[in-house]
Order: C-alpha cells, then sequence, then structure tokens
C-alpha cells in the first residue's frame, strides 16, 4: 500500500468513530442539549464556511447562511432518522440554504483583473508560480455555475462519492458526474500554461 | 476519438470516475473500471496527476470565515429543561431542578405539610400510614422517592409507556415545574432510573431522597 493509500485507510478508520461521536452529538441535541449543539457547531463550521464560500461567493453572506443551516439542524434534529450519514444530511440543509440566499444576492460580478493581478509579495519563482496556480483556480471556480462549485467543491475538498453529493444536491448521481465532468473542463482550460505545467 | 484504438465508452466512463478514484471514494467495482483502463490510455493517465493536483490545491484553500456560534447562540432560546454538559451531569439536573423558585417552593410546602400532617396523624392515634397513595388526595406525596421530567411535547402516551417500562409509580405531580414524583422498590429504583434515563423524551430521572439510585 503506498502512502496516498495508507492515508485513505486511516481516514476510513477515524471516519466510523467521529461519525459515531456525531451520532451520539445529535442524540444529546434531541434533548435540546446546548453545550452538544455548540461542539457539533465546532465541528461544522470549518467545512461548511468552505462549502457556502464556494458556493455563495460573498464572504459576507456565509456566516448568515451558515448559521441558518445550523438552526435548521437545532430545530429539526428530531426529524433526522439516520437514513443518511448525518454529515450529508446537514450538507444537504446548508446547499438548499445557499441556493434560496443565490436567488436574493446572485454572483457578483467576476473581477476581471484577478488573473492578470501582479503579486503583492513576489517571491522565489516557484512562489510566485504557485501564487498564480492558485489564483487562476479561484478565478475559474467563480466562473463555474453554483451547482458546478458545489459538486467540485464536495468532490475535491470534501472527499465525497459521487453517490453521497447526489444525496445532497438532490440529483441523480449521472447529474453528479457530468457536472463534475465539464467543470473540470472548465477549470482546464482557466488554467495557465498547459498541462505539464500542473502534472 | 480521444484516444485512437480505445473504444470511447470506457474512456468516457473512466475518465468521469477519475476525480473520485484520486480521492480514494470509489468502490471495488468502479475502481476496476479505472485501473483497468488506465493501464492503457495516456491521456487518463496524465488527468489523473491533474486531478491529484487539483485535490492538493483545493486544500489549500481555506477561507476565512468568522465562527458565527455566538451570533446563533445568542438567537437560541433553550427549554428550561434542557440537559447540562455531560460532567456532572446528574447532579448538575437535580440541583438544577430542585434550585428552581417553583421546586423550592413545592419542597417547602411538602416541609411544611408533613410537619402538620404529621401532628395530625399523632393526634387521632392512627395506626400507621395508608400503604395506598391516592393521587386525589392531595396530600404530599411522602412516598415518593424518585422525580422525572418529560420533554415539553410527550404525549401523554409516551409518558405513560415511559413509566409502564420503568416499573415505577406515578405518586404526584406535575408540579409547577413539570416533574412527576415517583415510587418504586428500593432495591428496583436503580433499574427504574436507569430506564428512563435511556428514554429519549425523558429530560431528567434522579432519585430525590440524596442516594445514588
Amino acid at each position: 500500500m503506498n502512502l496516498q493509500g495508507a492515508i485513505k485507510a486511516l481516514r476510513a478508520e477515524t471516519a466510523r468513530p467521529a461519525e459515531l461521536g456525531e451520532r451520539e452529538l445529535l442524540a444529546r441535541i434531541q434533548r435540546r442539549d446546548i453545550h452538544a449543539f455548540e461542539r457539533l457547531y465546532r465541528i461544522y463550521q470549518p467545512r461548511l464556511a468552505r462549502f457556502l464560500t464556494h458556493m455563495l461567493q460573498r464572504p459576507q453572506l456565509v456566516e448568515e447562511v451558515l448559521n441558518d443551516t445550523m438552526m435548521v439542524v437545532w430545530q429539526g434534529a428530531a426529524n433526522f432518522r439516520g437514513d443518511s450519514k448525518l454529515s450529508t444530511w446537514i450538507f444537504a440543509i446548508a446547499y438548499r440554504k445557499a441556493l434560496k440566499a443565490r436567488r436574493c444576492w446572485p454572483d457578483p460580478i467576476e473581477d476581471e483583473a484577478l488573473n492578470s493581478r501582479p503579486s503583492a509579495a513576489p517571491g522565489a519563482d516557484q512562489q510566485v508560480q504557485h501564487q498564480k496556480l492558485r489564483d487562476a483556480l479561484v478565478g475559474a471556480m467563480a466562473r463555474l455555475s453554483a451547482d458546478h462549485r458545489a459538486v467540485v467543491d464536495l468532490t475535491y475538498f470534501h472527499e465525497l462519492g459521487y453517490r453521497e453529493i447526489a444525496e445532497i444536491v438532490g440529483c441523480p448521481v449521472d447529474t453528479v458526474k457530468t457536472r463534475m465532468f465539464h467543470a473540470r473542463r472548465r477549470l482546464r482550460q482557466a488554467l495557465p500554461g498547459d498541462l505539464a505545467d500542473w502534472v | 476519438m480521444v484516444n485512437p484504438g480505445i473504444d470511447e465508452q470506457p474512456h468516457d466512463e473512466a475518465e468521469a470516475l477519475l476525480p473520485w478514484y484520486a480521492t480514494g471514494q470509489l468502490d471495488a467495482h468502479d475502481r476496476a473500471i479505472v485501473e483497468d483502463h488506465l493501464q492503457s490510455c495516456l491521456q487518463c493517465k496524465q488527468q489523473l496527476f491533474l486531478e491529484r493536483r487539483l485535490v492538493d490545491e483545493f486544500g489549500t484553500l481555506v477561507p476565512q470565515v468568522e465562527n458565527g456560534w455566538a451570533r446563533l447562540r445568542g438567537s437560541i432560546v433553550v427549554p428550561a429543561q434542557s440537559r447540562r454538559a455531560p460532567l456532572l451531569q446528574p447532579l448538575a439536573d437535580l440541583w438544577r431542578a430542585a434550585t428552581r423558585p417553583p421546586v423550592m417552593g413545592l419542597v417547602a410546602a411538602q416541609a411544611v405539610f408533613l410537619l402538620i400532617a404529621g401532628s395530625a396523624f399523632l393526634s387521632l392515634e392512627r395506626p400507621q400510614a395508608p400503604q395506598y397513595h391516592a393521587l386525589s388526595s392531595g396530600a404530599a406525596p411522602a412516598q415518593a422517592n424518585m422525580i422525572v421530567m418529560f420533554e415539553g411535547n410527550t404525549t401523554e402516551q409516551q409518558m405513560r409507556g415511559a413509566l409502564n417500562l420503568s416499573g415505577a409509580s406515578l405518586v404526584g405531580g406535575p408540579t409547577a415545574a413539570g416533574a412527576y414524583l415517583l415510587n418504586v422498590q428500593p432495591n428496583e429504583r436503580p433499574h427504574a432510573i436507569a430506564t428512563l434515563q435511556s428514554d429519549r423524551h425523558v429530560t431528567l430521572a434522579q432519585p430525590i431522597d440524596g442516594s445514588s439510585g
């Protein structure tokens, strides 16, 4: 088993106890235990913040939508029957809340100068190049639709499988694959240089 | 044709799965499809490198979002009977229940009532207190040795089911704080308390004479 395989195996092993711990927290939240809810909030806040940042493209809305999401978790904890993973349920709520917020606040106008803006703190060539790639990635993400951004983020960062993503966004698995396929093509096109620069 | 000599259908199928292959999120069947195809497709091999690079790069894009717990906490009204943190929770629950003004009033009233009732018993020279204590008697629940509280939305049927399972008898309540006073044989009390505490509708189940149960 290579290093990456070992890391995956370790993640899989640690994910099960984490899920069990979260279920225990949820059981306490169902009994209106505010301390358990605070713990769950602190577990999910970084993950949801990241997901919503990509979905909304408006940092000032992220906290509001995140708190709306967690308020639904608090108020609707008794409705969670355990048919899916707890994280799937929470991300699905966040996804719906983000879509609703986006109807009121469409994407901001794209910052056209983003990719051509010189680095504020140029360093070694490698760092500059890396920053350029990251800027390109952020810019390319911004140009994707919210649905595509959600699938990309859930895949690459949250490392969820396509079936779980389909549950979260409420669409068939083939739609998830298709969205991901097109999103990847858009990302590739937006990245500077050719494939060799990246690999 | 993307890859000369290779069917497009397996190529498309494998290429679509590459992101999840890169993150290790495929089941054995899908993984076999990708690995079989990778053996003969240079384009997908290169694409896999890019996928892994994207996974790494996405990991570094961490947005700075202020933790909004304080704001959310301010908008939540916690029911009065909600549980505290697990540390010393039973004691904390009991203390909170016992120190509520209505409960304190109830305890004080019971103490006064017991004093008066005791005097009356002695003056009447009755041989012993009755073994049966009717709920409608209005007398203090002198035989109660447990207290239980339920969530606000618990139905009568759910309460009855929980009490039946515990084997405890209802001897008083609901108090002003929503507590019910129960009686159970001393040797069966630990089981009764454990049974009630495991019920999802029960927010508190404790002995009320200071013993451990």
